[in-house]
């Protein structure tokens, strides 16, 4: 299937009915929880996982998934503006400018260009998934199971570089994750591994459980400590279009917060984190009034707004080919394919070209969708905004304990949930990056299966993984990054010595 | 490093060394046929080693590491799990109309403080809009109880 033949199914399965229903449901949805401080789109897309479940159709699925991961990437953007708190990672920068805009009484022009910035910008992602995924996809398919394992290492590894201060913190949580993923029956002889007699764990760690536990019930331990004061912007907001003016300041900085969205998102690791904070960081290195920036600067909200969303297109590119999740919230899509039995990866376009096309379209469409969904409901957002946490933190732990019940009617699991949040909160307090645990959970059993799979083939010879030259090609850069990562730690260790 | 980090470091090096001692029994086979317990022991063995670096590496900075918890800071949360835990043991027992109710309850006087008026009545109508919307409407089989 070429390109054209291959959008055109994609968007005649995305225009039908009832994906295009779904599609807006998501995207509704998404922005509508994403909209609430604390929740971002990893806790956004578990919160809500529970519905696709119910859909059945792997399309309708995923086209409503991709349209709850835009909502809540948008949502988060419009809690930075009005309420000076991120509502998710990649909107911390949009506070410093949009917070200030929004005080000076022009909360509609950022919210606007936030708008329409993420819709031009997350359509160039798309463009860019359409043309780069299928090749890549191609050339996957030369992997194998030495290659499959040395890739994941190289996505976990990737993921723990990006994603925090500390590597071997990210290292530590990546390997607990993945030896969560062991909980459970043993794929190939069928053993029971780390189960104590417990039947629960006989299936294994649910990733929904997971999931929620640490992002939305952890979540609300961190925010219950309530350090962070919200001062809701209560000006009438208006004048959402932006005019000749700010279009001619801003557009330069779209086009340049979507280059750099687009090409940070495709690492795995904070992708639409990083692509926020360096495509700031290049608007305010090539403005002629640098000092603008921090006091209210519309290409301060449009750089990096336009840069999250890029990059949340982007992201999408290394799961649907390479079947690697680059961060927490596409890990939980991946996952919730992987239980629809569509498993993302190399062969993906092959096995279900309709899903794959079908994904695409309802991209293009999902952010026309949000573009004309955001701007008209700006005003019961902000009403959403008025309700306090007192009532919502209740309200989140019922809809969690909900969804994880409702996956197989055991009480038991919302148990785990509970314990999963703790130790999330735990985790964060201690400045444990959250994110590789569970890329590394998702992808556990894949690498054990690769790593099985290639001691088969080459009759226990580990040597396999470095004498193919794709899978060496893939450990020479893990090896290459720790070796970075100890460079660095011996750097900074000698520079602090004289001073102490 | 504090000392909740030196814990966790040492908690972690005991879960690697015991999960590796589990995976050994597992049966660890060998590099041509590799057994149930070849992959979670050499996990372990990361694990243990990685907290191993972590305990030592930040040993000299015990000085200077900040406490964990501001003063009273954990208290919410600390009641909050256990609200949710008394929760997820109730909710088999009563069934999902009775314990969700006892949830808003608890956690709007113990957590939030509210006023008695905002107490019971967002207790009642939200348990009743859940009830509605997932039981009634959604069809979701959520557990029985006293009450529904």
């Amino acid at each position: 299937m070429d390109y054209f033949s291959g959008l055109l199914t994609g968007f005649s399965l995305a225009l039908t009915p009832y994906n295009l229903l779904f599609g807006f449901v998501g995207a509704l949805l998404g922005t509508a929880v994403g909209v609430l401080p604390g929740l971002g789109p990893a806790a956004t897309i578990s919160l809500l996982l529970p519905l696709s479940y119910a859909l059945g159709n792997p399309i309708t699925s995923i086209i409503m998934l991709a349209g709850i991961y835009y909502g809540a990437m948008y949502g988060g953007s419009t809690t930075s503006i009005l309420l000076n708190i991120p509502g998710e990672a990649a909107s911390v920068v949009t506070c410093i400018d949009g917070y200030q805009m929004a005080k000076k009484g022009r909360a509609g022009a950022a919210l606007g260009m936030a708008a329409i910035g993420s819709f031009i910008a997350g359509t160039i992602g798309v463009i860019g998934l359409t043309f780069v995924a299928p090749p890549l996809s191609a050339f996957a398919l030369k992997f194998g199971p030495p290659e499959y394992f040395s890739l994941t290492i190289l996505g976990l590894m990737l993921a723990t570089y990006l994603s925090g201060k500390s590597i071997l913190k990210g290292m530590i949580m990546a390997v607990f994750g993945l030896l969560l993923a062991t909980v459970g029956m043993d794929p190939v002889t069928g053993n029971t591994r780390y189960t104590f007699g417990f039947l629960i764990l006989e299936d294994g760690f649910d990733f929904l459980t997971l999931g929620m536990g640490l992002f939305g019930i952890g979540e609300i331990f961190l925010t219950l400590e309530g350090k962070v004061k919200a001062q809701l912007v209560t000006t009438k907001i208006t004048n959402l279009w932006p005019t000749l003016k700010d279009w001619t300041l801003s557009k330069g900085s779209v086009i340049r917060g979507s280059g750099v969205g687009f090409f940070v998102g495709l690492l795995p690791g904070g992708g639409a984190v990083i692509a926020s904070l360096l495509a700031y960081a290049v608007e305010k290195r090539l403005s002629k009034e640098p000092q603008k920036f921090g006091q209210g600067a519309l290409e301060g909200v449009a750089a990096p707004e336009s840069a999250n969303n890029a990059a949340a297109s982007a992201s999408f590119i290394p799961m649907l080919t390479l079947g690697i999740p680059g961060n927490p919230a596409i890990a939980m899509i991946f996952a919730a394919l992987l239980i629809q039995g569509v498993t993302p990866g190399p062969l993906l376009l092959k096995e279900h070209p309709n899903l794959f096309w079908g994904v695409i379209a309802s991209m293009y469409l999902g952010n026309a969708l949000l573009l004309v969904l955001n701007l008209p409901l700006v005003g019961l957002w902000v009403q959403m905004l008025k309700v306090p946490y007192s009532i919502l933190a209740p309200v989140i732990v019922l809809i969690c304990s909900i969804g994880v019940y409702s996956m197989k009617n055991d009480v038991s699991d919302v148990m785990m949930m509970v314990i999963f949040g703790v130790v999330g909160y735990f985790f964060r307090k201690l400045q444990f990056e959250l994110g590789p645990l569970l890329l590394a959970f998702v992808l556990g059993r894949i690498l054990e299966r690769s790593l099985r799979q290639a001691l088969l083939i080459s009759r226990g010879d580990v040597s396999i993984f470095i004498t193919r030259s794709i899978s060496a090609a893939f450990l020479a850069v893990v090896a290459l990054m720790i070796l970075a990562s100890i460079v660095m730690i011996l750097y900074k260790k000698m520079k602090a010595k004289p001073s102490s | 490093m504090n000392l909740w980090e030196r814990w966790t470091a040492a908690f972690l090096i005991f879960l690697g060394v015991a999960a590796a001692a589990l995976a050994y029994r597992m049966g660890f086979g060998d590099l041509h046929h590799p057994g149930p317990g070849f992959f979670p022991f050499w996990l372990s063995i990361i694990l243990a080693f990685l907290s191993f670096i972590y305990f030592f590496a930040n040993r000299r900075t015990t000085a200077s590491g900040k406490p964990l918890w501001g003063k009273g800071d954990w208290g919410r949360p600390g009641l909050a799990a256990a609200v949710m835990f008394g929760y997820t043991l109730l909710m088999g027992e009563l069934g999902f109309f009775s314990s969700s109710f006892l949830l808003f309850l608890f956690w709007l006087i113990l957590i939030e403080r509210e006023k008695w008026k905002t107490i019971g009545l967002v207790s009642l109508l939200g348990t009743l809009c859940f009830y509605l919307v997932f039981s009634f409407f959604l069809k979701v089989p959520l557990p029985r109880g006293i009450l529904f």
